[in-house]
This record gives structure tokens, C-alpha cells and sequence, in this order.
């Protein structure tokens, strides 16, 4: 079929060219254990400050006075677990990889309240009080946070930015640090723009594997 | 005739021969058949290792053999490409050998700690400080409830690992008394720690099984011990899993029971109709009536609901209730002659008190 001779060095050149483009996505082919699903348990941790996202029962005393949400040093605090929900009942079944832009919400394990924000102004640095907010993992429409990120679905690995629905602020943390009775944990609020002090990635956690049979690809936005 | 004969023997006794050196039969040690899908598979082995574990048969001498013999039927059955080599070649044809732990394949689907028989001595010794438990909520459909499932997880944990030099550990408040001359004294608080060996901590990963059992309920946790919050002066806590059912659009569950319903037109509750009703498995369900069928009226399949989580084999009832589509146009003068003429109905009329039951 090919002619002998002339061209031997360049045939397997072709040939590698030609596989590679028959290769769908070119060698980017994700294994999928490495998307974060939705039902997923995961503590988040802010690349530039080295702290995770966590909450408790002690609320704040300004603003709304609704549960704190703050950022801490250790690594093995119970409270800093955060299960990844989809924006309305049944709108992200379990496995169901989360797609960049896709809204969500963030359900504090042990205290059953979503990650919220409104316009209060946060106790330390004025800018916009992150609460928590909620009962039983019911809150309000200003529970939806958009997952900002690169390519198509979020990845463990990556680092991401959440963006308020509602109000359009990042996740943020800028360093300043609270007294007693949480002392050195961070300050945790909503600005404006997208910088540095807004990435974050999935740490420890629980990771539902995507489950293999297509999503049933509501999407809520 | 004779060689026909002669070489058929020796094929048997060469099949014998080959039968015994090849090794074990892992799909007869988990008790599946050789079709048996992953799930199959991954439901007998997590029933038979909790049955084989050797702290449950301390009698049994060969209860070690027995474990590791199902720990590696498991690990080639489970993985497809090893199943392959095996089905074809036997055990002697698998390349690379079972190298990993039965360890490992027993804490997927049980946790760290395994399982503890005779007692959880875990509770026993209070003294041990432990790390936090966490509770997982896991949504679960109707159809798993049904036939069961397994759902794989990746946990990435903190775990405490050893690290040069020292550290201070069971720090506690305790009261000094000071002299301060003849006959003064002085109690002070101090803060007293211990010197341990330095640990911190290290992120680890490993995939879990959670098997979703036929006809759980809500409500229902599966603990994985030790793959909890870690502590630094004792021992983790535990991972939980917490069965959470979600709706359905076409059943509703009570118990064992599913209800369902179903709307059909005028003419075929007048006249009867045949259906089919498409089950959580796929399994259709037939339905055949040629009585009248009022609106409200239940039907009750019986072995049609849900496997009873104690006894899979004994099922609950589907029932089903219908309701009638009425006319939503009006009927025009030449039909409504025609229906009077047809059924034949004097006017009824009766006027009572429907609230009250009579």
C-alpha cells in the first residue's frame, strides 16, 4: 500500500500525527475520580493564606448575627467539612460531576447551615459578612454560589473561585484575625473582584466517584 | 475406534491434571457465577468476609487460609483485566501476581480498624482520646433500594505519621503550692504538659465501597471504623454513611409497600383496558381489567413492592390507584342522546351527608 524507499523516515512521523489527532481531547483524558461530584464532603483550603473554609456554633456580634463562617490553620477540625450540593432539590444528583459555571451550595456538615453572604459588612475588614445560614440544609436563594474555574468540570487538583449569585462577591479571605473566643482563626468575606485572596482548593474530604451513567443534566442557572 | 477412544481419555485426564494445577476457583470460593457482574461480586465478598474473618472463627484453623483465599479471589475477580487473564489462563496465568494486602481489600469496604468482633473492644477503653466521627449524608435512589448497589469513594484524610524530634502532648492544668516563708503558702495554676514523640500529620488517600443494600431505609448509617477525624494523642474517629432516600416521580414508598397511580380515560373505566407499569428494575408489571373501574379504586400487586432489608427474598406490595380522565370539551346534543340511549341510566339523585360515612 505504501510505496517502499522514499518517505521511511517521515511515514511513522505521519502516522503518530494522524493518531494523535484521532485521539479524542489529545492526552487530557481525565480518569474522572479527579472531578469533585456533587454529594461530596470536602474541606476547602485558600491557596494564598493557608487556611480552610470552617464554621461552628458562635455567631457573630455585628452585622446579622448569624453563624460565623471563618478560616483556619489545622487540617484535622471536623468543622471545617462542607458537602457540594446543586442549586435546587434534585437539580445535582449524587456523582454528578460539577461543571465550571454550575451553581451550588455549601452545607456546613455539622451544623446543617449553607454558606451564605449578604449585605452586611464583615466585623474586621468592612467588606461583606460570609454567614452561615439555614436549618437542616434549607436556607435561602442567597445560598448559590457559581463555581468559577478553568475547562469543564471543577477539578480536585484546581484551584477554583466561588462568586455569589446573588451579589456577585468572591469567597475571600485577606489575613486579618480574630480575638478571643476564636482567636487566630481568619476572617472569611465577599469582595468584589477576582484576585489571589479568592482561590481555593478541595483538601481532605469524601469523594463520591462520578457515577458512570450520564447525568441527568438539569441545569440550574 | 480404540484410538478415538484413547485419546479422549488422555484429553480427560489431561483436563484433570490441568484442573488441579491450575489453581483455585475463585468464582466457587465466592460463591457467584462465572457471568456474575461487579456488583455480584463486590455484594458476596463483603458477605462472606464478614463470615470468614479469622477474629469470628478462632476455632477454625484454616480460617486464615479461607480469608486470604477469598481476598484473592476478590482482587482478580474485580478487576476487569485480571478477571480476563483469568478466566482464560486460570490462576497460573496471572502475570504479576496478588501482591496487595488482603488488608487493603477488607478496609475498602470496612475502614481502617476493619471490623472488631466479640465486642467493639474500641468503646471498652475510654481512656484513648478519639477524633471526631463524621456523619455523610448518602442520597440513594428508589431503584437502589430495589437491587442494590455499591457506591465507591475516594477519602482523603489527615492520618498522624511519625517526625524527628519532640513535642508536647496531655497538657493539663495543675495546682503548685509555693512557700513563701514559715507558715505562707501560695497555690498557683500551672500548665503541665508531657514529652511525646513528635507526630504530624500526613494526607492519605484510599477508595471505600459503600454497598447500598437492598430495601435499606432511611435513616440506616454504614460505619467505616477509623476513617474519621484523626487525633494526634489517640485514635480516629469514625466515617459514617447515613442513607437518605430520595423521591421518586413515579412510587412512593411506605415500608416495604410502594404506591403508585395511574390515569385512565372514560371509555377504559367503563370498558377495561390492559397496561403495563415499567418497575424500579425494569420488570413490567401487567395489568388486565374488563370489570369497571371507578375513580379511587385500588389494585394491590402483591411481591410487586420492595425486598424487605432482613429478608430480601420476602417483597412488599405495589398498589395501585386509579382515576378517571373526564371530558374536558363539552359533548355535543347528538352524543349526549347517544349515551343516555346506551347505558339506559334512570336519574339517581341522592342527596346525603358524605362527611359522615353513611
Amino acid at each position: 500500500m505504501w510505496s517502499a524507499g522514499r518517505g521511511g523516515a517521515a511515514r511513522p512521523v505521519l502516522l503518530g500525527l494522524l493518531l494523535a489527532l484521532l485521539v479524542p481531547g489529545g492526552g487530557a483524558a481525565k480518569t474522572g475520580a479527579e472531578l469533585v461530584t456533587c454529594g461530596s464532603v470536602l474541606k476547602l483550603l485558600n491557596t494564598h493564606h493557608r487556611v480552610r473554609l470552617h464554621s461552628h456554633d458562635i455567631k457573630y456580634g455585628s452585622g446579622s448575627g448569624q453563624q460565623s463562617v471563618t478560616g483556619v490553620e489545622a487540617s484535622d477540625d471536623a468543622n471545617s467539612y462542607w458537602r457540594i450540593r446543586g442549586g435546587s432539590e434534585g437539580g445535582c444528583p449524587r456523582g454528578s460531576p460539577v461543571r465550571c459555571g454550575q451553581a451550588v451550595r455549601l452545607t456546613h456538615v455539622l451544623t446543617g447551615k449553607n454558606l451564605h453572604t449578604h449585605h452586611f459588612p464583615s466585623p474586621l475588614s468592612n467588606n461583606q459578612e460570609v454567614s452561615a445560614f439555614g436549618e437542616d440544609g434549607q436556607g435561602d436563594d442567597l445560598d448559590l454560589w457559581t463555581v468559577r474555574c478553568s475547562g469543564q468540570h471543577w477539578e480536585r487538583e484546581a484551584a477554583v473561585r466561588f462568586q455569589h449569585v446573588g451579589t456577585s462577591v468572591f469567597l475571600s479571605v485577606t489575613g486579618e484575625q480574630y480575638g478571643s473566643p476564636i482567636r487566630g482563626q481568619h476572617e472569611v468575606h465577599g469582595m468584589p473582584s477576582a484576585n489571589t485572596h479568592n482561590t481555593w482548593k478541595a483538601m481532605e474530604g469524601i469523594f463520591i466517584k462520578p457515577s458512570v451513567e450520564p447525568s441527568a443534566g438539569h441545569d440550574e442557572l | 475406534m480404540a484410538p478415538q477412544n484413547l485419546s479422549t481419555f488422555c484429553l480427560l485426564l489431561l483436563y484433570l491434571i490441568g484442573a488441579v494445577i491450575a489453581g483455585r476457583d475463585f468464582y466457587k470460593i465466592l460463591g457467584v457465577p462465572r457471568s456474575a457482574s461487579i456488583k455480584d461480586i463486590k455484594k458476596a465478598y463483603r458477605k462472606l468476609a464478614l463470615q470468614l474473618h479469622p477474629d469470628r472463627n478462632p476455632d477454625d484453623p484454616q480460617a486464615q487460609e479461607k480469608f486470604q483465599d477469598l481476598g484473592a479471589a476478590y482482587e482478580v475477580l474485580s478487576d476487569s483485566e485480571k478477571r480476563k487473564q483469568y478466566d482464560t489462563y486460570g490462576e497460573e496465568g496471572l502475570k504479576d501476581g496478588h501482591q496487595s494486602s488482603h488488608g487493603d481489600i477488607f478496609s475498602h469496604f470496612f475502614g481502617d480498624f476493619g471490623f472488631m468482633f466479640g465486642g467493639t473492644p474500641r468503646q471498652q477503653d475510654r481512656n484513648i482520646p478519639r477524633g471526631s466521627d463524621i456523619i455523610v449524608d448518602l442520597e440513594v435512589t428508589l431503584e437502589e433500594v430495589y437491587a442494590g448497589n455499591f457506591v465507591e469513594v475516594v477519602r482523603n484524610k489527615p492520618v498522624a505519621r511519625q517526625a524527628p524530634g519532640k513535642r508536647k502532648c496531655n497538657c493539663r492544668q495543675e495546682m503548685r503550692t509555693t512557700q513563701l516563708g514559715p507558715g505562707r503558702f501560695q497555690m498557683t495554676q500551672e500548665v503541665v504538659c508531657d514529652e511525646c514523640p513528635n507526630v504530624k500529620l500526613v494526607n492519605e488517600e484510599r477508595t471505600l465501597e459503600v454497598e447500598i443494600e437492598p430495601g435499606v431505609r432511611d435513616g440506616m448509617e454504614y460505619p467505616f471504623i477509623g476513617e474519621g477525624e484523626p487525633h494526634v494523642d489517640g485514635e480516629p474517629g469514625d466515617l459514617r454513611f447515613r442513607i437518605k432516600v430520595v423521591k421518586h416521580p413515579i412510587f412512593e414508598r411506605r415500608g416495604d409497600d410502594l404506591y403508585t397511580n395511574v390515569t385512565i380515560s372514560l371509555v377504559e373505566s367503563l370498558v377495561g383496558f390492559e397496561m403495563d407499569i415499567t418497575h424500579l428494575d425494569g420488570h413490567k408489571v401487567h395489568i388486565s381489567r374488563d370489570k369497571i373501574t371507578r375513580p379511587g379504586a385500588k389494585l394491590w400487586k402483591k411481591g410487586e413492592g420492595l425486598p424487605n432489608f432482613d429478608n430480601n427474598n420476602i417483597k412488599g406490595s405495589l398498589i395501585i390507584t386509579f382515576d378517571v380522565d373526564f371530558p374536558k370539551e363539552q359533548l355535543t346534543e347528538e352524543v349526549r342522546e347517544g349515551i343516555k340511549q346506551l347505558l339506559k341510566q334512570g336519574s339517581v339523585q341522592k342527596v346525603y351527608n358524605g362527611l359522615q360515612g353513611y
